[in-house]
């Protein structure tokens, strides 16, 4: 079930009322119901592959509790087994065998065996990483072994984030579950406001912003540079609204029943660095790969040249875990590599001294280093939404193209006067039917609303300043936020436009 | 249950503000006055006036611009109701000729393959409904299932009036930018879209299309439905190929076109009228798409049809 669709609409209500009507006691048994009916509207049968891995994780969790040595390890090393093997059959096989396949003709031998007919289960990587956090945790004493089977089930399918995460960890959300949470109407309230925005960030921003970037990154080769620039800008902002809207539509959800998941996103694309951009950008994925890879690998105490590869790998295994193709593993080495050579040139630079510089030139320079960091992410993107390896090398490599007859053509644009700035640009690159104009006014605005919000937020509590407005003006506000989802939203379809990380 | 009342009040509140602006967005956008859809309410009208016994030709664009009535009307008697207007809105409109049948009335459906291309595409989509509902609001009731739809259909439309009024204003207040040669007001008294033999001689280039048809049994589930429900009311229906231009044919396969109306055969009881060996129709009777005919390949696609009719009616 989408969080954008009519089916959740009526769901949601339903849950949340029979929520705060059941006595706490029953609540489990309540949750765990609607997130299976929640999980198996996408198909049913895959509610299994769950069932499987929680039972598996169940047992494994009680035996390395109360056992001992090697006995903890094997029972470690099977819950790892169960969950990653689900993974890598369901996600990577195959994706190993064309290549394998693709390997073996190059070589001339024969290779007998076919792809899989199968789909893959929607949020597989997602709840099989917060499946694996429990039993680590458990093996790392961080976490006691949950016994009731209900809610170690509900740890791992709760509904806000079975599908997308944010990928918790039993110690933040075990305790949660169990707790009897009443009805607050200032929590409440929150919680639908963040499910509110979250819904504005998906339909109108992200889905409108799919139009630009599916127009080009479906055909890219008919376009060329300023195409193309616009096109990953446009996916950029695009899967930051999809995503952290859907984080927001989970958190807020999960807060309306008193549970509090991991915020994923601390407004990433103010990040003046890599480093920090990994810090503020799907937090529950980084912080799940730092403690259980790069940590163990040895993280940073260890050599320079093996805390390079620790890195490396790191993100390799992270653009790995976001879908089974080329263009995921690309960027995420590209990613491993910009950590790398940012975090040796912080180092060199804390080496040779600070500089100093008056506040202004300082604003100047963190301004300049956001803006190189939202260049160097959106580069990367690139090979995150090219259909493949082919499409990417041609966006990669027709950048630079095109620009010459696009300024010609804005400058004839230009001196005819007959079209606004917006028009000029879209029309010269091509991206422009006649029936765009009410199109792009109806992106910038809600656009600018975006980063109006996220300014406010990232230097401090916007809803917090909404929430000391006079209750009418508040109304207000709320109402043409919901207004403006119903308006606006880019379901011209009907059909609800799926969320980006669904896929994996 | 004090936080729950506060809760209720506000969200009530809320609900009531966003409901006042959806409010005044519908009560002062008007439908486009030159849409093409206004068209439908000119063959509404014509469906619950005209006296039966009639012909009624049902099907997207390739039966507005197709069709000669008035040819059909001459050869065989019988008033003639040109009730195609476009495809996407899939078989809804078929809904509102229920309401209207009489007895000694025969309905022709000419749904294009691409009706039968998803379920969405045969039983129409969304956004197009939305703008052919906006022009008369029972029709809501002829949608598959009203009652889920509803909600979607009228926030589509709130979009879609929205919209308009920002390409109104953008535009200098004109919609004209919307519109190709399609537009409402160019259909004669029978329902025949009648403005192309001015544009004969205006060059276009038409795209090759050929859609997968697929077999859904939805489709001829529904289609026996609505002839067993006509034969109720003493009306009788027809089954005809839409016209398809001889290029497009190649690309979508004779074999695929065979199967399609051998299944029509064996899946419902309406009567095909079309010889399989006249499905295709020469490139040079179609003008600007692949599915409008041009003036002369409309009369040879009407004439056939004439032909056929007076078979199947037993009227030679």
């Amino acid at each position: 079930m989408l969080f954008n669709s009519f089916a959740f609409l009526i769901f949601f209500p339903i849950v949340t009322t029979a929520y705060f009507v059941l006595p706490h006691r029953y609540r489990w048994a309540l949750l765990l119901a609607a997130s299976c009916y929640f999980y198996m509207a996408f198909i049913p049968k895959y509610i299994l592959i769950l069932l499987v891995t929680i039972t598996v994780d169940y047992f494994a969790g009680i035996g390395i509790e109360s056992t001992q040595g090697k006995t903890r390890q094997w029972l470690l090393a099977a819950s790892i087994l169960a969950n990653i093997g689900m993974l890598a059959f369901f996600k990577y096989f195959n994706f190993a065998n064309e290549n394998l396949s693709g390997l073996a003709g190059f070589l001339g031998w024969h290779y007998p065996i076919r792809d899989l007919a199968i789909i893959l289960p929607i949020g597989l990587s997602f709840h099989t990483f917060q499946s694996l956090s429990y039993t680590i945790e458990v093996f790392r004493g961080n976490q006691k072994a949950e016994r009731h089977f209900g809610y170690l089930a509900l740890y791992v399918m709760f509904y806000p984030q079975l599908v997308a995460g944010p990928i918790e960890r039993p110690q933040n959300i075990l305790h949660q579950l169990h707790e009897d949470h009443p009805f607050e109407y200032q929590r409440v309230a929150d919680g639908l406001k963040w499910m509110a925005w979250g819904m504005f960030k998906k339909v109108v921003i992200a889905d409108r912003m799919a139009l630009f970037a599916n127009a080009v990154y479906d055909e890219p080769h008919k376009y060329t540079g300023p195409a193309l620039v616009l096109a990953t800008v446009a996916f950029a902002i695009q899967i930051y609204c999809d995503f952290s809207g859907y984080s927001d539509i989970a958190f807020g959800s999960a807060q309306v029943m008193g549970i509090t998941l991991m915020k994923n996103f601390r407004h990433p694309y103010f990040a003046k660095s890599i480093a920090e951009f990994w810090r503020r950008w799907h937090v529950s994925l980084s912080t799940w790969f730092r403690d259980y890879v790069y940590i163990p690998l040895g993280g940073n105490r260890v050599s320079t040249g093996r805390w390079a590869l620790n890195l490396f790998i790191t993100f390799l295994l992270s653009g790995l875990w976001h879908g089974a193709n080329w263009t995921f593993v690309i960027w995420g080495a590209l990613h491993g590599l910009y950590m790398v050579t940012s975090t040796l040139g912080s180092r060199l630079r804390s080496a040779s001294g600070s500089m100093s510089a008056s506040p202004r030139l300082a604003q100047l320079r963190d301004g300049m280093a956001t803006l190189w960091t939202f260049a160097l992410v959106s580069f990367a993107w690139i090979f995150f939404r090219a259909a493949n390896l082919d499409d990417a090398w041609y966006v990669v490599s027709h950048l630079p193209a095109g620009w010459d007859g696009f300024l010609m053509q804005v400058i004839e644009y230009a001196r005819d006067g007959s079209l606004g700035l917006n028009e000029i640009i879209f029309r010269s690159i091509g991206l422009l039917t006649p029936l765009a104009r009410g199109e792009i006014i109806l992106t910038i605005l809600p656009l600018l609303a975006l980063v109006f919000v996220e300014i406010r937020q990232e230097r401090g509590n916007f809803m917090q300043e909404i929430s000391l407005q006079k209750t009418q003006l508040r109304l207000v506000y709320y109402a043409v936020l919901v207004f403006t989802i119903l308006a606006l939203g880019t379901s011209y379809t009907g059909v609800p436009q799926a969320f980006i990380y669904f896929q994996f | 249950m004090g936080d729950v009342s506060k809760l209720l009040k506000r969200c009530l509140q809320v609900i009531f503000l966003v409901s006042l602006m959806a409010t005044a967005v519908f009560l002062t956008t008007r439908p486009d006055e030159k849409h093409v859809y206004q068209a439908s309410l000119q063959k509404a009208h014509l469906l619950a006036t005209e006296p039966s016994p009639r012909i009624i030709i049902f099907g997207g664009s390739n039966i507005a611009f197709g069709i000669d009535s008035k040819l059909i009307e001459k050869q065989l008697d019988y008033h003639v109701i040109n009730d195609g207007l476009h495809v996407a809105l899939g078989v809804a409109p078929l809904m509102e000729i229920e309401r209207y049948l009489r007895p000694g009335d025969i309905v022709i459906i000419s749904l294009e393959y691409y009706n039968f291309d998803s379920e969405t595409s045969f039983f129409g989509q969304p956004q197009y409904l939305a703008d052919w509902i906006e022009l008369a609001p029972e029709r809501i009731w002829y949608l598959q299932e009203p009652i889920r739809q509803m909600p979607s259909i009228y926030t589509i439309m709130l979009q879609r009036k929205i919209n308009r009024v920002l390409q109104y204003y953008t535009y200098g207040g004109s919609l004209d930018v919307n519109r190709g040669i399609y537009t409402g007001g160019e259909f004669d008294e029978h329902g025949d879209f009648i403005t192309y033999p001015d544009r004969v001689n205006q060059k276009f280039t038409i795209d090759s299309s050929a859609y997968p048809i697929t077999l859904m049994d939805e489709a001829y589930v529904f289609l026996e439905a609505f002839n067993q429900s006509a034969r109720s009311k003493g009306a009788t229906v027809f089954y005809e190929a839409q016209a398809h231009r001889q290029s497009n044919c190649d690309s979508t396969g004779l074999r695929q076109i065979k199967r399609f109306f051998s299944r029509i055969r064996s899946k419902t009881t309406i009567p095909v009228l079309t010889d399989i060996d006249h499905v295709c129709m020469a490139d040079k009777y179609f003008y600007d798409t692949a599915y409008h005919l041009n003036e002369q390949g409309r009369e040879i696609r009407t004439q056939r049809l004439i032909d056929h009719l007076k078979t199947a009616l037993g009227m030679e």
